[in-house]
């Protein structure tokens, strides 16, 4: 019983780090519909930035948090300016796969590029924020930067819902995914939330790269796995509704728990994948993946 | 060449003239296999030469992923894996079995296919992004057993003592040589039988499979064995760059099968070109051109590709191989020659074409117009029983009063929600029948019901007295049921001509590899020329669809649901937005085609369905609340208080 104690501890920790990258992944897609490959690169740069910054540079940690993210921002604004808006606002309007999917399939490459350049390639995390030996409950152990992974998710996550749901800004963004014609019809400025939430969510993704990397430690190409396990699970919520997706980021992290503790330490994940795959081709359309991108 | 401008809407005209000079595709495949052959003798020994042969490993996979990826949009993530499968069999025959790497490979690709039919029949049940992720899994899974189990050295990777030159005791350069000479050949094979597919007539099927998978149904594409032998196509391919990569490397690295392999092969299709055989093998050859280098660049390779990813995306989503077309074109009208670009429609369709709607065609769209006009007033003139009757309805006036379709209490319910209750109608032969109703009576719903693409949830549809309710889309479109859509669903990026072709294809029932040997698409379009000349269209075949106006985009699909003559039509509000003056010339056009044919028709517009119809249907609530003639039609208090409005 412990042992599952324990395990869904876990689980429900790495579910939230899952959910909030698959909660920026949709998010964006609504506004966008582009697909956010690159949010683990913003959550990779986070973690190696600050290190840099508080370890090598020797900057007080603070600073070298708001630095870090005030990089992450402008370099997301600029991308926005620069490439998205040439292939979405530009003459010949793109869509399908190669907006979808490309442009920031190639933006994660150029970051983990610049990562290596900058960092190199060893095993690095940030600082924790909170010292200490792991809390213990009975004989449940929380470790402290899980319970900083879970506050924070509660709080982005309950602030995000806030926003969606209650303000005017929120249902303008709303109405931008829907239907991003009629929404500039309408007054709405789509180009304006698709930046805000570009940037937005690649700051969240790096705020999050800073508190998980202590639990695991981060090189220049952890960026890839974070953006797919985002993308999962933003696949399984349906890309569209991050609500769901922030509940498939929570199953997805306590499944793997749960497989890694009780079927294979080795073959869990191998396992995880094969139940994945076997979900999407069970009930695609229940899913969401029918009509969730097109061409 | 010719692969280079297949796909590219600018130059649709050029490459059916080129493709009429030529045999197809062997243009690329001669330029592939004499620059190969030419660089592997003169740099073979050295570090380059190993480079270019490494990249025509990768070119072979990416020559299968334009055709499966890039030209049908069937994102599948399964190249690394079955490059894996190819190069990891290869090793363990050649290790274990001293099997020599040439008599391997055919094994392991006979292996790879069966392996592929059967993982294939379970993924591709599943389309667009649900496809996407199911198969993002298996190079999850592959790179997790590959590690787990130390398979064949595990994270290490296997070395294997063959060469891909069968002889072992030939000499380090021979076996270099010789072996890149094989790899290029391989290469050649692979460019000739992918740009063999996509220039004939199943190209043209698989190009609409990618822009709309439903349409496609409706126009007769087997989607589902489709779906497969692209896969499987997709898989081989992959599978004979693994295993030519272990003969020429001697060594299978864990990252082969890993997902990293998997984004650098999509990032040189892309980057090459992704509906392109020779943009992605000129992909394949610039990324392992720039990791091959020994400078700044290889070291950065990874933002190297990113931002040439990015420019190139910018520049041409096509990618180069989009960028040299275009430039290629500019040059042509620049240097004033091009007179490919003047030339008539394509293929043996070539006589169709006459001087004045060329003129209209080469005209700016302003002076298009006219012409587009001019060509539907003729088609009242074309309305006259000569033109249309001989192309539509084989079946002369046999029976009349035989019964041709038959519904029987058809009922449809989406979750809670009852779409049709208790729906039960017959349709005779020859005729024209309406179907009328309020917005969100089920009459689309009716509609796709019959077509296919929509299973009723009791009740039965029967045929000419055989039930196809259990029947896919498909199979009904070769038993003569033939279909127009509510919103137009034309295939962007291609030709008038190639979009009423599509639908001549019927009866396609033959695999990809028959095809790579005979394409029909001449006489499709043939056919499909017919078609339009019967309709006073054939001044548009060449346009590109998209840059029709509304009313002769919806003559263009009724043209595509006549040209394999069917016998039952579904029309789903051929008129809506449409001009009355228009509306006047379909009107014609639909009466000419009652006297041969089944014509059944959604429609909002009552005064056009009481004038053409000769029975009139009414559904309300998904059941049918009225059936008879336009004279009972106007004075019913029913079709009054329902349609018309207090």
């Amino acid at each position: 019983m412990m042992k599952f104690g324990n395990l869904l501890i876990a689980g429900i920790t790495t579910g939230a780090i899952y959910a909030m990258f698959a909660v920026c992944v949709s998010v964006w897609y609504r506004v966008s519909n582009i697909l956010n490959l690159a949010v683990g690169d913003f959550a990779m740069i986070g973690a190696l930035g600050v290190d840099n910054l508080y370890r090598v540079k020797g900057l007080p940690l603070p600073v070298a948090i708001v630095c870090t993210l005030l990089v992450v921002a402008a370099f997301a604004y600029v991308y926005d300016q620069v490439v998205l808006r040439i292939a979405q606002d530009g003459p010949q309007r793109m869509d399908g796969i190669v907006v979808t999917f490309f442009f920031t399939f190639a933006l994660s490459f150029f970051i983990d590029g610049v990562a290596k350049m900058l960092f190199g390639t060893d095993v690095h995390a940030a600082p924790a924020l909170w010292n200490g030996a792991s809390l213990s409950l009975g004989s449940l152990h929380f470790e402290r930067a899980g319970l900083l992974v879970l506050a924070c998710a509660v709080i982005i996550g309950g602030a995000f819902w806030v926003y969606i749901r209650f303000t005017l800004g929120g249902k303008a963004l709303e109405a931008s995914g829907e239907n991003s014609v009629g929404a500039r019809i309408v007054g709405i400025d789509t180009r304006r939330y698709r930046r805000l939430i570009f940037v937005g969510t690649a700051v969240i993704a790096a705020v999050f790269g800073i508190v998980e990397s202590p639990l695991t430690g981060f090189t220049y190409l952890s960026g890839a796995t974070i953006s797919l396990t985002g993308f999962l699970a933003a696949a399984y919520g349906g890309f569209r509704k991050p609500g769901r997706a922030l509940l498939a980021g929570l199953f997805i992290g306590v499944l793997e728990a749960m497989l890694g503790g009780y079927v294979s330490a080795e073959y869990g994940d191998t396992v995880l994948y094969a139940i994945l795959a076997a979900l999407v081709l069970a009930w695609p359309r229940q899913l969401g993946f029918e009509s969730a991108v097109s061409g | 060449m010719n692969a280079l401008v297949t796909s590219s809407r600018r130059s649709a005209r050029r490459s059916a003239l080129v493709a009429s000079r030529v045999p197809r595709g062997l243009t690329p495949t001669a330029v592939v296999a004499v620059v190969g052959v030419v660089f592997v003798l003169i740099w073979g020994q050295q570090y380059a030469g190993s480079v270019f042969v490494l990249a025509a490993c990768y070119a072979i996979v990416t020559a299968g992923m334009a055709v499966q990826i890039g030209f049908s949009q069937q994102i599948a993530f399964s190249q690394s894996v079955f490059m894996g499968v190819g190069a990891y069999g290869v090793a363990m025959l050649n290790t274990h079995y001293n099997l020599p790497v040439l008599l391997a490979t055919p094994i392991v690709l006979v292996g790879s296919a069966l392996l592929a039919i059967l993982l294939g029949s379970v993924v591709t049940r599943a389309s667009g992004l649900a496809l996407a992720v199911a198969t993002l899994m298996l190079p999850l899974i592959a790179v997790g057993y590959v590690s787990g189990t130390g398979f064949l050295g595990g994270a290490v990777g296997a070395p294997l003592p063959g060469t891909l030159w069968p002889s072992s005791s030939a000499s380090t350069s021979v076996a270099l040589i010789g072996g890149g000479l094989i790899v290029i050949a391989l290469l050649a094979l692979a460019v000739f039988v992918a740009a063999r597919i996509l220039t004939s007539d199943v190209g043209l099927e698989l190009f609409v499979l990618g822009v709309d998978e439903r349409t496609a149904a409706a126009l007769g594409v087997r989607t589902p064995r489709r779906k497969l032998e692209l896969f499987v196509l997709g898989c081989v391919f992959a599978a004979l760059g693994g295993a030519v990569y272990a003969g020429t490397q001697q060594f299978v690295p864990e990252t082969l099968v890993d997902p990293t392999a998997e984004l650098a092969l999509l990032i040189m299709l892309f980057i090459g070109g992704r509906r392109s055989v020779i943009g992605a093998v000129i992909g394949a050859l610039v990324i392992q051109y720039l990791q091959g280098a020994s400078n700044w660049v290889s070291v950065n390779i990874l933002v190297v590709e990113g931002l040439l990813l990015t420019v190139v995306l910018l520049v041409d989503p096509e990618g180069l191989a989009g960028i040299v077309t275009t430039a290629i074109s500019w040059a042509r009208t620049r240097l004033g020659s091009g007179p490919a670009d003047r030339r008539g429609p394509s293929g043996s369709s070539g006589e169709t074409g006459v001087p004045e709607a060329l003129d209209a065609l080469d005209a700016p769209d302003a002076a298009a117009e006219p012409a587009d006009l001019a060509g539907l007033a003729d088609l009242a003139r074309a309305a006259e029983p000569a033109g249309l009757l001989a192309a539509v309805g084989d079946a002369g006036p046999g029976q009349p009063t035989a019964a041709l379709l038959e519904i029987r209490s058809v009922f449809k319910e989406y979750g809670g929600l009852s779409v049709l209750e208790d729906v039960s109608l017959t349709l005779p032969e020859h005729g024209l029948f309406a179907l009328c109703g309020p917005n969100g009576a089920g009459k689309s719903t009716l509609l796709n019901v019959i077509g296919g693409s929509v299973p009723p949830s009791r009740g039965q549809v029967v045929l000419n007295g055989a039930d196809i309710t259990r029947r896919p889309p498909h199979e009904r479109f070769y038993l003569g049921i033939s279909r127009t859509f509510q919103s137009v669903h034309l295939i962007k990026g291609r030709t008038v001509l190639d979009n009423v072709a599509v639908a001549c294809l019927a009866s396609n029932q033959s695999s990809i590899t028959t095809r790579i040997v005979r394409s029909r698409l001449d006489q499709a379009r043939a056919q499909a020329a017919r078609t339009l000349a019967d309709l006073g269209m054939e001044h548009l075949a060449d346009r590109e669809v998209s840059s029709l106006t509304l009313e002769s985009q919806r003559m263009v699909e009724l043209a595509r649901a006549l040209a394999p003559r069917p016998r039952l039509l579904l029309l789903d509000e051929p008129a809506s937005g449409l001009s009355e003056e228009q509306r006047q010339r379909l009107a014609v056009v639909l009466s000419t085609l009652a006297s041969r044919t089944c014509v059944f028709l959604v429609e909002h517009d009552l005064a056009l369905v009481a004038q053409v119809s000769e029975r009139i249907f009414v559904l309300s609530a998904g059941r049918v609340v009225f059936d008879g003639g336009p004279a009972d039609f106007r004075s019913s208090p029913v079709v009054n208080s329902l349609l018309v409005g207090s």
